[in-house]
């Protein structure tokens, strides 16, 4: 596009004092540019028209706070993303559009409104949900830092699902023994308190100040914290009336064959395990990541315990991902585990009058169907949220997925936080994951949350929704619009009028949509300010 | 002190904003003590003529009431508000358009086509309509235009105040007379009412803003202490500016929005359509049809009133391609 | 009207975390798609008031575009599906007014989808065409 021209246009504007055109406004030179235009042209407005303020308001915000001017008081306009790069083959148009969009931004410009952002405390205390080997990790990470970890665990011990396993890959050390130390470490460590048996009932507050209500068995307390990590995992998949699973006695899960291993209880010459059941088809579409690994080291392990047995693994893939796993499932193949393909569309059955007896599957190399003889059939199956993840996603205001897991902020930049600041999350909960990415994703929700522990304060953006009181006929709409909770309705004298709690208010706006009084603006997106972006569509 | 002139005119509207004045009752006196009546069409026989002998600025208040659809109506607000010092807009239709500006969804042609050639009494099969000049024996006959488009007051002429309501309640009236009288007017923009909504002076118990279904007022007989809206009744309170000290809603009927928006508003019918279908609790698809069905007629529902003060003010006009 | 002329003037809201995120993308990745489109960002598709899309009619767009997170994606929870209640319900008004309900549109993209976001946004365009110039409102 031709910037020049579109320079020149800028200057014509009405309210413009200054337009220069910058190779790089982000570049050091850039930076030191805003700051000489506000002090030299006594700017009370700013606005860069480049690239996103997705990546680079931050950056330009701090400038104009830097020289003085209001940071809000800076408005950014994309003419990179949204135009010189998608119409590269339109030059004037993308001029056109470009001036379009400058002014559109200039006519906001001229209404916005400087905002201060408030300082609240934050309490050094986390509250960690979960009080398995992640949520455990977290607290003793956190606990290691001097912080005050309160760790709620609904079931009547520590250690969660590795209670239940046998030895884990790819180390095959003993499941009991990795917990065990981890639970040892808790209970030695002053700073973390262990509530068993507890549920977290009621989550009030915002980062700094969340006011938790506990049930432990009946008996309810409260605890104040500064942040919350969840870590409360998920649950193996029980995969009723599939492959004769609640039929036969000797079809199990995988999980159930490791606590019959684990007891010693576990017989069996013949085993074929069947991987991928109620996993990757349609109404689930994901794949659970490990339990191809799952099925490899228990297959591997019985065939170590008794080389005169036979396991078979049927998969649709293998999921065996890094050096360590793919080494050992060659391993497992060298121990004399079998593996056979089979296709979604023939998948296999699991006959037997009684007790399952044997495996008929669609062989795809040899493209006929074979028998397998079976005197134990285990379903490999997926981790699948837990039933109360929806329950405790209302209670914390933060998103689940699609598919019940819960759902971080960002997947790639913000993976172990939500967009609720103050939350994070970590280990199964978000997505199915092996032990040491759960630990690592402990360390990092943890090092997340020591930051506005360690500070003390939090800014939240002043992005925030502002009731005039004036205004408003107490209706009640907004308070249904809240996701957060952050409006709240007050009745004074028989008269009803909404207010906003700032603190908890993310800065969504729904509640400005649906205010019908006019009575709520959105600060930095108020009507004014938008209804003037409209109108400056067409010059 | 000398009397006040006060004038009332009524363009497009009923009567019934002429009719509210006289339901001051035995205030009505107190009104003739302060003011003397120059103008008002529908009580006494002063003619256009007597206005247009006027000098200008001669009357004190002018209370206009009703909505501006015709040449006639025009050229009356323009004499008005050159012999006035004070222009009031007295009611909904002279302040918003109020019911008459619900033909801005239609169009001359189609008026005139319903009131002349379809409506079932008719027997018009020559197809006559009127017409702005016509000639007769003992000469030219002119008729006023009627517009495609129905106006407020304040689109045609500057308005000192507007007095909302359908018609406007005799508080008022009385208000803003007593405010003439002592000559403590607000600033001029001013409306004369709440600044708040109707929900600020209804006194229906309300607990939770959540409708599934919503109900025609044939459908529902409304418990009397409860929201309305809340009950599913389309009430339009939320969004209306109050003042009229829930008439309507005092004898369990919905408000049906003729104080137009409330101060903060720019568009009442939007805020409706965005404050009613965000508060339906539509969990999926199925929902959402049931929501759009059950509100029959959204644009006639939440602009009963405003339509001609709203920010598309009427049905878009269709260009005639054909004529080039 | 020359269709081949006509150049449509469309008003698009997208919301910062998903739609104005995939246009970013669709910017970085150098999806081409027609300049006929002026976004302004909002931090949520919730923020659409209804009022700011008879606002953009009635300032001369000819098309109005929301662009919002997936079901189940949107950054603030839910705000999506108020934008999903009140657009269907400003269709159903829109023709109302004389203004097909096909000048207005709501799409999900997501920050990833940034090859969607230029189809979309070609299709609407090219819908809009079909429907010709909205022109601008003014009083009649």
């Amino acid at each position: 596009m031709n910037v020049p021209e579109v320079v020149e246009y800028v200057k014509g504007l009405p309210d413009i004092v200054h337009a220069e055109r910058n190779l790089f406004t982000c570049s050091e030179e850039g930076i030191s540019a805003i700051k000489k235009g506000i002090k030299g042209h006594n700017l009370n407005r700013v606005i860069v028209a480049s690239c996103t303020p997705r990546t680079h308001e931050p950056l330009f915000r701090a400038a104009c706070e830097e020289a003085g001017l209001n940071k809000y008081l800076f408005e950014f306009v994309n003419i990179r993303d949204q135009c010189s790069w998608v119409h590269m083959r339109e030059p004037e148009k993308a001029t056109q559009k470009a001036k379009d969009l400058i002014r559109m931004g200039v006519a906001k410009a001229r209404l916005l409104e400087p905002l201060e952002e408030v300082e609240t405390p934050v309490i050094p205390s986390c509250m960690v949900m979960g009080g398995g080997v992640v949520g455990m990790s977290a607290a003793l990470n956190l606990a290691e830092q001097g912080f005050e970890v309160h760790l709620v665990e609904k079931g009547k011990g520590l250690g969660g699902t590795l209670l239940d396993l046998y030895k884990l890959f790819p180390t095959n050390e003993q499941a009991s023994k990795l917990v065990e130390s981890a639970i040892q470490k808790v209970a030695a460590q002053s700073k973390i308190k262990a509530y068993l048996s507890t549920r977290v009932k009621d989550v009030r507050g915002f980062i700094g100040n969340f006011e938790v209500v506990l049930d432990q068995d009946g008996k309810e307390s409260e605890i104040k914290v500064g942040t919350i990590i969840v870590a409360i995992g998920a649950e193996e998949l029980k995969p009723v009336h599939q492959y004769g699973y609640g039929k036969f006695p000797n079809v199990v899960t995988q999980l159930e064959l490791e606590q019959r291993m684990k007891k010693g209880e576990f017989e069996g010459q013949n085993v074929v395990m069947i991987n991928c059941v109620g996993a990757r088809i349609p109404e689930r579409t994901y794949c659970s990541r490990f339990c191809c690994m799952t099925a490899v080291k228990n297959a591997t392990l019985i065939r170590e315990s008794n080389p005169a047995s036979k396991v078979w693994i049927l998969h649709r893939d293998l999921m065996a991902y890094g050096e360590d796993f793919e080494n050992y499932y060659r391993w497992s193949m060298e121990q004399g585990v079998r593996f056979i393909r089979y296709d979604r569309e023939k998948p296999p059955q699991v006959i037997g009058d009684g007790t399952a007896e044997k495996v008929r599957v669609w062989h795809q190399l040899r493209g006929r169907e074979i028998e397998l003889p079976a005197d134990m059939v285990v379903l490999t199956t997926p981790l699948i949220p837990r039933a109360d993840n929806e329950e405790i996603s209302k209670m914390l205001k933060v998103p689940l997925s699609e598919q019940g897991f819960f759902l971080e902020a960002h997947v790639k930049l913000m993976p172990l936080e939500f967009a609720t600041e103050g939350i994070y999350i970590c280990g199964s909960a978000r997505w199915p994951t092996e032990i040491a990415e759960g630990v690592a994703q402990a360390y990092g929700a943890a090092a997340k949350a020591a930051i506005p522990m360690r500070r003390g304060y939090v800014k939240p953006e002043a992005i925030t929704s502002y009731v005039n009181e004036d205004l408003c006929g107490g209706c009640g709409i907004c308070f249904e619009m809240c996701p957060y909770s952050a409006i709240e309705i007050k009745a004074e004298n028989g008269k009803r009028v909404a207010h906003c709690i700032t603190a908890l208010c993310k800065g969504c706006g729904t509640c400005g949509a649906a205010c019908p009084s006019g009575a709520i603006s959105m600060n930095h997106f108020t009507d004014e300010q938008i209804l003037a972006q409209i109108a400056a569509l067409t010059a | 002190m000398a009397k006040l002139k006060l004038g009332l005119y009524w363009a497009a509207s009923c009567g019934g904003c002429d009719v509210a004045v006289l339901d001051t009752n035995e205030k009505i006196l107190d009104i003739a003590q302060i003011a003397d009546l120059v103008f008002w069409p529908i009580a006494l026989d002063f003619k256009y003529h007597h206005v247009e002998a006027m000098e200008d600025k001669a009357i004190d208040v002018c209370l206009f009431n009703g909505a501006v659809r015709s040449s006639e109506q025009e050229r009356i607000a323009r004499l008005l508000r050159a012999k006035s010092k004070t222009m009031v807009a007295f009611g909904s239709c002279a302040c918003f358009g109020g019911i008459p500006a619900l033909a801005n969804f239609t169009n001359r042609a189609e008026i005139m086509e319903r009131a002349y050639v379809e409506a079932p009494s008719n027997d018009n099969l020559d197809r006559t309509f009127p017409r702005i000049q016509t000639e007769v024996a003992e000469g030219e006959l002119e008729l006023p235009e009627l517009y495609d488009t129905v106006l407020t007051l304040a689109q045609v002429v500057d308005v000192e105040y507007f007095v909302p309501g359908c018609p406007p309640p005799v508080d008022l009236i009385l208000k803003i007379v007593d405010a003439l009288a002592t000559n403590s007017l607000p600033p001029p923009g001013a409306v004369i009412a709440s600044e708040k909504t109707l929900c600020d002076e209804c006194d229906r118990k309300k607990e939770e803003k959540m409708i599934s279904k919503i109900y025609r007022s044939h459908e529902i007989i409304p418990d009397p202490e409860r929201c309305l809206l809340e009950q599913g009744i389309l009430c339009m309170g939320p969004a209306t500016r109050g003042g009229c000290g829930a008439r309507c809603i005092k004898v369990n009927m919905p408000c049906r929005g003729c104080f137009g928006p409330p101060a903060g508003v720019v568009d009442q019918g939007a805020k409706l359509v965005s404050a009613i279908a965000s508060i339906y609790q539509a969990k999926n698809d199925e929902d959402i049809a049931r929501m759009v069905e059950e509100i029959v007629d959204p644009a006639g529902t939440f602009y009963r009133f405003g339509l001609a003060d709203s920010i598309l003010k009427r049905k878009r006009l269709q260009k005639l391609e054909s004529g080039g | 009207m020359n269709r081949d002329k006509f150049e449509p003037l469309i008003l698009g809201f997208a919301c910062n975390w998903c739609a104005y995120a995939g246009a970013d993308l669709a910017g970085v990745s150098r999806f081409q798609y027609p300049p006929n489109m002026r976004i302004i960002r909002v931090m949520c598709s919730g923020r659409v008031d209804p009022t700011f899309v008879l606002k953009a009619f009635a300032s001369g767009a000819d098309g109005v575009f929301i662009g919002g997170c997936h079901p189940g994606d949107c950054h603030y929870i839910e705000g999506n599906y108020k934008a999903r209640r009140r657009y269907e319900l400003l269709k159903k008004m829109l023709p109302q007014y004389g203004i097909e309900s096909e000048r207005l549109r709501l799409e999900w993209i997501s920050a990833s989808e940034g090859a969607r976001f230029a189809e979309v946004v070609m299709d609407f365009i090219n819908v809009i065409k079909e429907l010709g110039a909205l022109g601008k409102r003014q009083d009649q």
